[in-house]
């Protein structure tokens, strides 16, 4: 008798969040960048709690965050010497402390991509290749050094002195900033941010595109979710050109959704009285407290640059 | 290609932060004049929009992921300079809220992926395309747009890298910012792009131009503006 089911019943089905490669078995780059979505949102809404915590920070007006942001940005990235970045990484977890942060996930946060960027990026240029100095851990013997085009490949490859401490800096650096921004984020609501940069004179559409454009993201994360869902729900076998296809499309079609939506956002703000004009309500005034912790980041701030 | 903070110095991420904000205020001053203000939301869209592009990882031959940026096809669709005020909305999100780029490297991020990379693709697919919507030539021409465009941004980022252990060096002779010289990062940076990511730009540009020249032509900016 003949075989009469459908040959995409018979084939071997495999689970459509891996993708099988040389007998290995991966997560599908969909359900990847649908995860990384998820977790984004994550994120997001333990800033949000975080933020609305009672500590020393989040009692702060926005303004003195932000100004404490930027000056101390640009502290870390003038110093030159490894004393002032220590004292400025011990300054923040203090003040993390103060405001009631979770260190562990403060700290996962800030080292996890201080590492990437600062110290695993960073890493090959304290090899002799790239600085010079005296070899303090050698790593390979050649039989000989080798000259091509402009690049020398000495016999002995090793970490040279100049280069780690050039390394320890670079990674210190970034984890500063890093660790001054995730305290800033983490203490600060999105829309205090935006009501301080009006504060420095940010032009109004600016931060009125930059206000909608962070609701829209949270929007969109959930129709992708949700488009995601459903193809899963109906699909049951796909291949990694198939699945490119698709992406191309629904980021297309999300594109076409996107300007359905934007005329919605149009009449709702036309309906509560939306003229044209962008105007943002300004800050309220700042309070004693405000001054004074302000006054103490500035000095702080000061003392830092002079040392 | 998100600049993090402490691999520019100041000589360098203070000019870039007045490059970005002249842009920034002339694209602000072009999007008033030419957007109605019903359409402003939709630059906000645009920015949502790209930044959700730079969230789908694609594989690469190489078991490697890379992400397009979006900026070309953003130019296309919606024109050069409300591409420059959406892609940097996303930049200035992407450092102060999730981290990726840094604070003072936001001019320079902006300036070479939401500045440069959205004119020069503008300006390859109108010359390479010429304002034709039928046959292989548009398809040629996204390609090349969202392929060229990254490659200089790429370029210019590795230039800017390149040339802190030369502008920026402690009296020992330590380079103070990015370690890595010119004959370094040119190269490193180059060849990645030429060969992975801007080819992976190139594909998302074309794709998504095909689907839009397929279902939804009129909302292309760059026709329009041969058609106006």
């Amino acid at each position: 008798m003949k075989n009469e089911i459908p040959d995409f019943l018979l084939s071997k089905p495999h689970l459509q969040s891996s993708v099988v490669t040389d007998g290995a078995s991966r997560i599908s780059f969909l359900d990847k960048g649908v995860g990384d979505l998820s977790r984004l949102i994550k994120t997001t809404y333990i800033q949000w709690e975080t933020a609305e915590k009672n500590g020393f920070f989040q009692n702060l007006d926005a303004r003195v965050k932000v100004l404490f942001l930027l000056l101390f940005v640009i502290i870390v990235s003038v110093k030159q010497t490894l004393l002032p970045e220590v004292i400025i990484a011990g300054f923040v977890c203090i003040l993390a402390a103060l405001s009631r942060l979770s260190l562990i996930s403060f700290y996962k946060r800030v080292v996890f991509f201080g590492f990437i960027f600062g110290f695993l990026v960073a890493l090959p240029s304290a090899l002799n290749i790239v600085s010079h100095g005296e070899i303090v851990l050698p790593v390979i013997h050649l039989p000989q050094s080798y000259d091509f085009l402009m690049y020398h490949i000495p016999e002995t490859i090793g970490f040279t002195r100049h280069g780690l401490e050039g390394v320890v800096m670079l990674t210190l650096r970034v984890l500063n900033s890093l660790a001054l921004s995730v305290l800033v984020i983490y203490t600060t609501p999105f829309v205090q941010i935006i009501k301080a940069l009006k504060s420095l004179k940010v032009p109004d559409l600016f931060l009125m595109i930059l206000t909608l454009s962070y609701k829209y993201i949270f929007i969109f994360v959930q129709t992708v979710e949700h488009i995601h869902l459903a193809k899963k729900a109906k699909t049951i076998q796909t291949n990694a050109g198939e699945e490119r296809n698709w992406v191309a499309g629904r980021i297309a079609y999300l594109f076409r959704k996107t300007s359905i939506r934007c005329e919605e956002v149009f009449d709702g703000m036309t309906a509560r009285g939306f003229t044209g004009d962008v105007v943002l309500y300004a800050h309220r005034k700042m309070t004693k407290k405000d001054v004074i912790a302000g006054s103490i980041l500035l000095v702080v701030g000061v003392g830092l640059l002079m040392l | 290609m998100h600049i993090p903070d402490g691999y520019l110095g100041p000589q360098t991420y203070m000019p870039f932060w007045a490059a970005s904000l002249v842009s920034w205020s002339i694209a602000l001053k072009k999007v008033k004049k030419e957007l109605s203000a019903k359409e402003i939301p939709y630059v906000s869209m645009a920015a949502a929009f790209s930044f959700l592009i730079m969230m789908f990882n694609i594989p690469i031959p190489g078991g490697t992921t890379g992400h397009a940026v979006g900026a070309g096809i953003i130019a296309i669709l919606l024109g050069p300079w409300t591409a420059v005020i959406a892609v940097s909305v996303v930049l200035i999100i992407q450092a102060i809220v999730f981290g990726d780029g840094g604070i003072t490297a936001i001019g320079a991020n902006c300036f070479n992926m939401g500045v440069v990379m959205p004119f020069v693709s503008y300006w390859v697919f109108k010359l390479v395309g010429g304002g034709a919507a039928k046959g292989p030539k548009p398809y040629v021409a996204a390609f090349l747009s969202g392929y060229v465009g990254l490659t200089v941004a790429a370029l210019l980022t590795a230039i800017e890298f390149g040339i802190q252990p030369l502008i920026a060096q402690g009296a020992d002779g330590r380079p103070l910012y990015g370690p890595y010289p010119l004959s370094i990062a040119v190269p490193a940076m180059a060849l990645e792009h030429l060969f992975l990511f801007s080819i992976l730009e190139g594909v998302v540009t074309l794709l998504l131009l095909k689907y839009f020249l397929k279902s939804e032509s009129s909302l292309i900016y760059t026709l329009r503006a041969k058609e106006g």
